[in-house]
């Protein structure tokens, strides 16, 4: 079988590999994109002198291509592919950031994505070897104390604004209708959005470069805490990453344990979701009854892993603790418990007219924005286009589990509901097959993996709730942390999208709309689109000319 | 102030959330202490979206540079008496975050008289019993002396 995802990048014959020189580079772009639609992130690596940044492409059925382009360290710079691929403005925020690689051509020029605004312009960027984690510590912690932290004033660029009607609304980062700190501008004229601009980084820790400090093992335990949702997919997808590298295969019942947790965890979050979902449209009650449902689940969790939420179930070669029979019985007695309640709760609330009345047509989007912003999970499939990495590139039990990639025929906040609703179901179908499948054995290493690593590097991806998660290890013989991590997750694509289909509501769907994409700022938080106060930039518009916008907009 | 902090909030303790850059899992057992397992709204709790209207500021996350500002001002609009609970180990000290270039590492660092409840994340029968107590007036924070455990 052809170990999916593992690509031994520079040895591969195929053609999944292409290595470009940064001249022939935008005509490899161009190349590509046609057959490979999905960018999927720019991984960068500063090694050997240099910057390597890896293009990740698929072609939305689960075959990748990377190219692969190297940079001198000193004044790297390369073309922006954002006038072909909307979606990778971001991406290449994220490397201009913490890598200080200059994009030309970008549509919003030397603006951050992920630093915080009191981080100094002269200092180096975070991620580049020459630089170690104490000296940026004291870097920052020097700059704080010549300017305390205070709180961020977004200034609105309203009257610089080219179009006179418009007017610019600072939303967040901490504003009653959003729960996590996130700031959008939003440009408005009379009620109606015509652009929104995000900007990300409150929850930005410095993940990468921490997980460069620290020991494989430990690791893992810091990516479980990338997010406290999907918690137990980050560290699933890490631990694939590192047995593809050293060449570990954990035991076929671990894997069924990993695909059961993995399977729990996916319902508790879509129940959470739907539940949100309620509370935004002003239905308390449904959020409540779908919360208590929800309990259930945790109740679960916690009896396989004695935590609710970060589980450290698994572990490199296995998972930590074997699951009796007792309890697989008992988790077959709680989810049927909890179809029935799930049934009923989701019955009732969605077919109540209000609730599909407010949430019909909302937010609306088609299968080419979605795919031009690189979008994924329930977000893409809500728009017909069957992407689950489930299927595409079966991982843990998935290959012998039969189950249903459940798509949606239009994009809009009603039709995501109903996937993430059907998925719930489809989920409960698959813990009842891992649970009658599940073979014996021991699905517990002897002892933990405590070693270093090896000349190499390692691709995983799997499908949490929200949507494609991507890991890229790079391990360095003798060294006993990580080269590089690298974590792609699946709000970050999906936010471009959601910044996209805010147009032309109004300001009342802004928490819905948010909503939709289920995002997770902590998850995603290696992104901050900012511009500089006084830096004139271009905000280039999806199929519309480019409009200037000038002067004080904090994006 | 120190022991009478809910004595002196006539009213029913309303809670104003502030996520300083955790990863989630706090705050979602802070919501779900809301819900109706667990049901803090029965002690006349409630999640309010205003500083303004807060007698409790729940803090989750390590306080990253970005949101310090912001905590600090949410903080100062909030009206005497107050209260300020760090759920979770990150709040209470950086937690696994602790040493990252972007993390201040704990509430303590940008607000004083802290209340920590430690966890990764604590569970919300947890949180529940710690705002139990402080309802019913057995803990508080020592005025000015730094954070204090329950
Ligand atoms: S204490 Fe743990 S669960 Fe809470 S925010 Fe920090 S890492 Fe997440």
């Amino acid at each position: 079988m052809k170990v999916m995802g593992a690509v031994d990048l520079r040895r591969d014959k195929d053609s999944s590999v292409v290595l470009v020189s940064p001249d022939s580079f935008p005509e490899a772009i161009k190349a590509t994109i046609p057959s490979y639609p999905h960018l999927i992130t720019i991984t960068a690596v500063h090694i050997d002198g240099g910057i390597e940044l890896i293009y990740s492409f698929d072609n939305l059925r689960g075959e990748m291509r990377n190219i692969i382009v190297r940079l001198p360290e000193k004044e790297a710079s390369i073309q922006s592919i954002s006038s072909y691929l909307k979606g990778s403005y971001i991406y290449e925020m994220e490397v201009r950031d913490l890598f200080g690689v200059n994009f030309l051509g970008h549509p919003i020029p030397s603006a951050r994505l992920l630093l915080p605004d009191s981080y100094p312009t002269n200092a180096p960027p975070p991620l580049l070897k020459t630089v170690s984690l104490e000296q940026l510590s004291r870097i920052l912690d020097e700059a704080q104390r010549q300017e305390p932290p205070t709180m961020l004033t977004p200034v609105t660029g309203s009257s610089r604004y080219s179009v006179e009607s418009l007017v610019i609304l600072p939303f967040g980062p901490y504003h009653p209708a959003l729960k996590e700190p996130e700031h959008f501008a939003i440009a408005l004229e009379g009620e109606r959005i015509v652009e929104a601009m995000p900007r990300i980084g409150y929850v930005h820790r410095g993940i990468e470069k921490l997980a460069e400090n620290r020991t494989y093992l430990q690791v893992l335990f810091l990516v479980e805490r990338v997010c406290g949702i999907c918690s137990f997919h980050h560290s699933w997808t890490y631990t694939m990453a590192v047995e593809k590298l050293l060449g570990i295969t954990p035991s076929k019942r671990a894997e069924y344990l990993r695909t059961l947790v993995a399977e729990l965890e996916r319902i508790h979050s879509h129940t959470l979701w739907i539940g949100l979902l309620g509370y935004w449209s002003g239905f308390d009650t449904m959020f409540m009854w779908l919360w208590s449902a929800r309990e259930r689940i945790m109740k679960l969790l916690e009896m396989i892993a004695g935590n609710r939420v970060n589980k450290s179930f698994i572990t490199i070669g296995g998972v930590r603790r074997d699951v009796s029979d007792e309890k697989l019985k008992i988790i077959l007695r709680e989810i049927a418990e909890f179809e029935r309640e799930f049934r009923k709760i989701t019955d009732e609330v969605m077919s109540y007219d209000p609730l599909i009345e407010r949430v019909r047509g909302i937010g609306s989007y088609n299968a080419e924005t979605a795919i031009l912003s690189g979008a994924v999970g329930p977000v893409l499939r809500a728009a017909g286009i069957p992407y689950d990495i489930r299927k595409i590139e079966p991982y843990g039990a998935y290959p012998e589990i039969s189950f249903n990639v459940i798509t949606g025929s239009r994009g809009d906040v009603l039709s995501i509901a109903d996937v993430r609703v059907r998925e719930t179901f489809e989920s409960i179908e698959i813990i009842r097959q891992v649970i009658e499948k599940i073979p014996s054995g021991n699905p517990v290493p002897p002892t933990f993996f405590t070693g270093g690593g090896r000349d190499g590097e390692a691709i995983a991806r799997t499908e949490p709730p929200r949507g494609e998660l991507y890991y890229y290890i790079r391990g360095r013989t003798g060294m006993k942390t990580p080269y590089r991590v690298k974590i792609r997750t699946p709000t970050l694509p999906n936010l471009v999208l959601a910044s996209e289909a805010l147009k032309g509501y109004t300001l009342s769907d802004i928490p819905l709309i948010l909503t939709m994409i289920d995002p997770c700022f902590s998850c995603e938080d290696r992104a901050i689109v900012y511009v500089g106060r006084r830096d004139p930039f271009i905000v280039k518009l999806h199929r519309t000319p480019p409009r200037e916008i000038s002067g004080g907009c904090t994006l | 102030m120190a022991r009478d902090n809910l004595r002196m909030i006539r009213k029913s303790p309303w809670v104003f959330h502030f996520n300083s850059g955790g990863c989630n899992g706090c705050d979602i057992e802070v919501v779900a202490a809301f819900t109706p397992k667990y049901d803090v709204e029965r002690l006349g709790m409630t999640l309010t979206s205003s500083p303004k209207h807060a007698d409790i500021l729940v803090v989750t996350g390590p306080v990253t540079r970005q949101v310090a500002g912001s905590l600090k001002m949410i903080y100062d609009q909030m009206p005497e008496p107050k209260i300020v609970i760090a759920i979770g180990t990150c709040a209470c000290s950086g937690g696994i975050f602790r040493g990252g270039y972007n993390v201040i590492g704990g509430v303590d660092k940008i607000i004083k008289n802290v209340i920590c409840v430690p966890g990764c994340p604590p569970n919300p029968r947890a949180i529940y019993s710690v705002i139990k107590k402080l309802y019913d007036n057995k803990i508080g924070g020592d005025e000015g002396n730094g954070s204090s455990r329950s």
